[in-house]
């Protein structure tokens, strides 16, 4: 047994390194190539043509988690409290969950780049993803864009919508059980109906648990993209041409998750405008 | 009135139940008097919880639960096809461990009547009066009926629950172990309302108290591993019992 599960560790640390080199390298080219680029493409953007992005993002950031978070906390309730726990279904996916939810973020990465941005170029020619004509210029959608009609942000949502779901439907889950049995089966001796021990006991006890998955969910997705927003902004202020790069493009799938990024990335410039 | 006396109100027939592999409940077959209090006594894991949570279909809630045979109730079979919820409108519970709700004493007395829809508050206010006077907690809570239940003692909070599950105006109530948490003077206090609930309701009651049993019932069964060993008026159960298992438990030497 203690054998076995040093083998898995073993093995998990490997995989983990490589990973780990697969990110390092194309960052480790960027790096690189920094010294050499130049400021001038931050230099046309000025502090007041920063609102109608930020207003743009935020927007888009709040309507998708409330959706995420909605979507995944019904998906919870489905789960724990219509699915006998003996049902294959239920099983399966919280297995699935239960993996999402422990992948580290890099994962969400390589599927945004090698399944999503990949397949929407094919998606997008067949005309399923509406491609914005005439953007003005400083639009969310233009800087993330990555010089071509990609429609990234779409690829953004999805991702960030696959990185809250599974933590906001483990943590309802394990809210929604951790209401007392006794509880329950006071009020359905009473009479009340599935849906009113639902709404009269167990929702208020669970509510306060529930929020605070959702806010897990949501904090945790945005950390991860934080820490490469970082990256990315520079990385555009200094020199936007680096993008058309293979390894960038790879190391774009996490960017990806940086939805509000734009608006980063014009807050950035036209700091480092004022202090250049 | 002669002839609902004369028909059982509650008819079980070859009940069989079983969680997993494991057969709780071998053959049951009993009937249970209106307005009369039939106790079920025998050691623990005996199954007497199983039976009386049989009775109210909140079984149906357990994972791997399954059984055979009938249980009706006023004639009427309650299968799966029976509506559960109406059911249990009829046929209360207390539970061993009293669980008010986290909502103040009159809401959680107020409860049953809101579930069916009844909102006028001067509807409420009769309803709540009435059941906390029934239950002799009136006029200790008189005054505090907007805080929660947690301020009651543990005897208290287990009239409370009483109270509510008399609230819904069932034809049965079940009791399983009222007494397992409470102190023996809030024991006598449950048991002594039992006894004045006889003359309103059909009252089931389980117990591991061979005495409870022995002063508060009409009617005993014994219940020994999952077979209704004997099954007949508590008087013959105690002092003449015809089972050789009976007798060892009702004197002290089994279980």
């Amino acid at each position: 047994m203690i054998c076995a599960e040093r083998i898995q560790t073993f093995v998990l640390q490997r995989i983990t390194f490589i990973l780990l080199g697969i990110v390092g390298i194309p960052v480790w080219n960027v790096l690189q190539k920094a010294d050499a680029a130049d400021t001038e493409a931050a230099s046309a953007l000025t502090p007041l043509n920063t609102l109608s992005p930020l207003l743009n993002d935020l927007y888009a950031v709040l309507s998708i988690s409330f959706l995420a978070i909605l979507f995944g906390i019904a998906c919870a309730f489905y789960l724990q409290e219509w699915l006998p726990e003996t049902n294959w279904i239920r099983r399966l996916v919280e297995n699935v969950i239960a993996i999402l939810s422990g992948v580290p973020s890099i994962f969400y990465g390589i599927l945004a780049t090698g399944i999503f941005f990949y397949s929407a170029g094919i998606l997008k020619a067949i005309g399923v993803f509406p491609v914005p004509q005439n953007i003005e210029d400083g639009s969310a959608l233009e800087l993330i864009s990555f010089q071509n009609d990609t429609p990234v942000f779409y690829i953004a949502v999805l991702v960030f919508i696959l990185m809250v779901m599974p933590i906001t439907i483990q943590t309802t889950q394990a809210a929604l059980g951790s209401v007392a049995t006794p509880i329950r089966e006071a009020a359905y001796a009473l009479g009340a109906s599935h849906w009113q021990v639902l709404r009269r006991q167990v929702i208020p006890l669970a509510f306060t648990r529930i929020l605070a998955g959702g806010c897990r969910a949501m904090s945790g997705a945005l950390a991860t993209a934080a820490l490469i927003i970082g990256i990315y902004i520079w990385r555009y202020t200094t020199d936007p041409g680096a993008f058309s790069n293979r390894f960038v493009l790879f190391l774009s799938g996490a960017l990806f998750l940086s939805i509000f990024s734009s608006t980063l990335i014009k807050l950035y410039a036209s700091a480092s405008d004022r202090f250049n | 009135m002669q002839t609902e006396k004369a028909q059982p109100i509650l008819n079980v027939r070859n009940l069989n139940i079983w969680y997993g592999e494991k057969h709780i409940l071998r053959d049951l077959s009993f009937e249970v008097q209106h307005r009369k209090v039939t106790a079920f006594i025998g050691p623990t894991n005996s199954g007497k919880s199983t039976l009386v949570r049989c009775l109210n279909r909140l079984n149906d809630f357990t994972p791997h639960f399954r059984s055979t045979g009938d249980i009706l109730f006023r004639g009427v079979a309650m299968g799966a096809a029976s509506d559960a919820t109406a059911l249990r409108k009829q046929i209360g519970m207390v539970f061993r461990k009293p669980v008010p709700f986290r909502c103040s004493i009159y809401e959680n007395v107020a409860y049953g009547a809101r579930i069916s829809g009844i909102n006028q508050s001067a509807h409420l206010d009769t309803i709540v009066e009435k059941n906390l006077q029934r239950t002799g907690l009136w006029d200790e809570v008189e005054n505090i009926l907007d805080e929660m239940p947690e301020r009651l003692s543990i005897g208290h909070q287990q009239l409370l629950c009483i109270a509510r599950a008399l609230a819904i105006e069932p034809e049965i109530l079940i009791f399983d172990e009222p007494c397992g948490e409470l102190d023996p003077i809030e024991t006598v206090k449950i048991e002594t309302l039992v006894r004045e609930l006889t003359n309103d309701y059909t009252l089931i009651f389980a117990t591991n108290k061979r005495r409870q049993a022995a002063r508060v019932s009409d009617v005993a069964g014994f219940l020994y591993c999952g077979e209704l060993v004997e099954f007949g008026a508590t008087d013959k159960i105690f002092t003449n019992p015809q089972d050789n298992r009976t007798e060892q438990y009702v004197t002290g030497r089994l279980g």
